[in-house]
């Protein structure tokens, strides 16, 4: 059974993803979480739309 | 002065770079008058030097390649004291956990669950979309939207961030999970969200 972490700490934990790979236990925490919260799965998706975004804006005009 | 060559024809197609040069020395500099500076004073190096471009990369990141000199440069200028003192207080922002405890609760769930966006790639086309994002952007507390900027717009690597910071790359990581939650918050409030823009 992985750690059992809130969206505070998910929410960190996805944040954290984008600049280095997690460990393990972090990982399987953060997969568990995500399985039963769709607010977080909410912002996973919103961190990738972020990305996808500020990449574009430097070639908006 | 006299040798600017404003007849280049490519001095039309640099000068078309400057809001975007503009937003990002105000980004860094969070100063209208030093970015304005910055930026002539990149444009004027950038046409002095029109020859040595090779087109090996987009004239846009090679102004901005300039521009980054002249920042650097500007920062420098107001004094190394003040470099220091914001490195301290980058520090002070991301050791200050305050900002959570208004978004989370005291049970670590969200105080304003996030919503599910509707198609948010269809916003990329809408010129208003933009300004928004771009206002929410300049929302963002000094030191988050400078490195947020750095890290996500400019696509620099967070170890070079770190060492102009001079932050740890941990400190780095909590400024920048603060931008995107502060992001992601005010695009919800002003675009995604419901009765927002974006959503009618």
């Amino acid at each position: 059974m992985p750690a059992k972490v809130n969206c505070r700490e998910a929410s960190r934990l996805l944040s954290v993803a984008c600049e280095r790979a997690l460990e393990a236990g972090e990982s399987e925490a953060l997969q568990y979480h995500l399985g039963r919260c769709l607010m977080c799965r909410n912002f996973e998706s919103q961190l990738k739309f972020l990305r996808k975004a500020a990449q574009r804006f430097s070639t908006e005009d | 002065m006299s040798t600017t060559p404003v007849t280049d024809p490519r001095f039309a197609e640099i000068e078309s770079h400057r809001p975007y040069l503009v937003r990002y020395a105000l980004s860094q500099l969070r100063d209208g008058q030093l970015a304005e500076e910055a930026v002539q004073e990149a444009l004027l190096a950038a046409l002095e030097s029109i020859s040595s471009f090779g087109g090996k990369s987009s004239l846009r990141t090679w102004l901005t390649s300039i521009l980054r000199f002249k920042v650097i440069d500007l920062q420098r200028r107001a004094g190394a004291e003040r470099q220091l003192f914001d490195a301290a207080q980058v520090d002070a922002v991301a050791d200050d956990e305050a900002w959570l405890d208004d978004l989370f609760d005291e049970t670590g769930h969200w105080r304003i669950p996030p919503q599910a966006w509707s198609d948010p790639e269809a916003c990329l086309e809408q010129r208003r979309f933009w300004e928004v994002f771009e206002r929410c952007l300049d929302r963002l507390p000094g030191a988050a939207g400078r490195i947020f900027f750095k890290r996500e717009i400019l696509g620099e690597e967070t170890d070079a961030i770190c060492k102009d910071e001079r932050i740890t790359a941990s400190n780095c990581w909590v400024i920048l999970h603060r931008a995107r939650l502060g992001l992601r918050a005010c695009l919800e409030k002003n675009w995604f969200g419901a009765g927002a823009e974006g959503a009618r």
